[in-house]
């Protein structure tokens, strides 16, 4: 990844960061009431890890290291939220427990509604910069056109 | 005279320098927001403005050079002044250890987008100039 298209190549990826990043919560909030998961248990809260994505080149970043402009951003992994589940009285729903308790999973709407709201303004955010980006690298095509 | 005009133009070479440091940036400030939601990023910056317009300064005030082995005496050449990439430790507002401002990132993207179109405008004149030396030469 390098030359004049690389501002656009960073941007994407905090695209796609941000875009996982919002299957994610979509995910949550559609599984918010999942007693029964695989793994048995509710379903648990997940959460996207971003990672700076780095020049691969490190053998060699001595030598530039004023220049060595990282390339945007990457997701390692999703992570799962080991918090405990949300127990609601319920005796009568086929997953209660001896004590009446049904395990709900530990998924805050409200929250994952926020972090959607942020999340969808990185996205604008990463969509602008794009656009910037875009617009520079024509205006740079003009160069010339009119002499 | 002629084929310095044309091909070694000074200002020429000067706003292309600055077109690539615009350019450059552009891809750090793309990257500060990228990693917006990145845990423990550290925003970064270009420096250059500030030692371009030093080298300027000091341009007659210089040792010449004819090997590049040469101590430099003075200031630099402008074309020798090298964009700085600083990362930003010491301010982070947030939690999760971030230390990026959207905000400041969406202002610093117009600037350095304006700015990038300011120094193409001005390549586009520079462009002009030898155009119309070589096909308005000797007319009224």
């Amino acid at each position: 990844m390098s030359g004049f298209l690389k501002s656009i190549d960073i941007s994407s990826s905090g695209l796609t960061a941000e875009r996982v990043r919002m299957d994610v919560i979509s995910s949550n909030i559609a599984n918010a009431n999942v007693t029964r998961s695989e793994n048995g248990g509710p379903y648990r809260r997940q959460m996207p890890v971003f990672s700076l994505r780095d020049n691969n080149s490190k053998f060699f970043s001595s030598k530039n290291i004023n220049n060595s402009i990282p390339e945007g951003v990457s997701v390692v992994g999703i992570a799962e939220d080991d918090s405990g589940p949300r127990m609601v009285y319920d005796p009568s729903h086929p997953d209660a427990d001896p004590e009446g308790y049904v395990a709900y999973p530990n998924v805050n709407v409200v929250r994952e509604m926020v972090d959607m709201i942020t999340c969808s303004r990185a996205y604008e955010a990463n969509v602008t910069a794009m656009t910037s980006a875009k617009n520079m690298i024509l205006r740079a095509l003009d160069i010339g056109a009119k002499a | 005279m002629i084929r310095d005009f044309l091909f070694s133009n000074p200002r020429i070479n000067y706003i292309k320098h600055s077109m690539d440091v615009s350019m450059m940036r552009h891809e750090v400030i793309s990257n500060n927001i990228a990693n917006v939601n990145t845990p423990n990023f550290k925003k970064q910056e270009v420096s250059f403005e500030d030692q371009l317009s030093k080298a300027m300064d000091a341009e007659s005030f210089r040792g010449r050079k004819t090997n590049p082995k040469h101590i430099t005496i003075g200031a630099g050449s402008v074309s020798e002044v090298k964009p700085k990439l600083i990362t930003i430790k010491d301010q982070s507002m947030r939690n999760d250890g971030n230390s990026v401002d959207v905000d400041e990132e969406m202002a610093n993207l117009s600037k350095n987008t304006i700015q990038y179109r300011t120094l193409a405008s001005a390549m586009d004149n520079e462009l002009t100039k030898i155009s119309q030396a070589i096909t308005k030469a000797g007319r009224v």
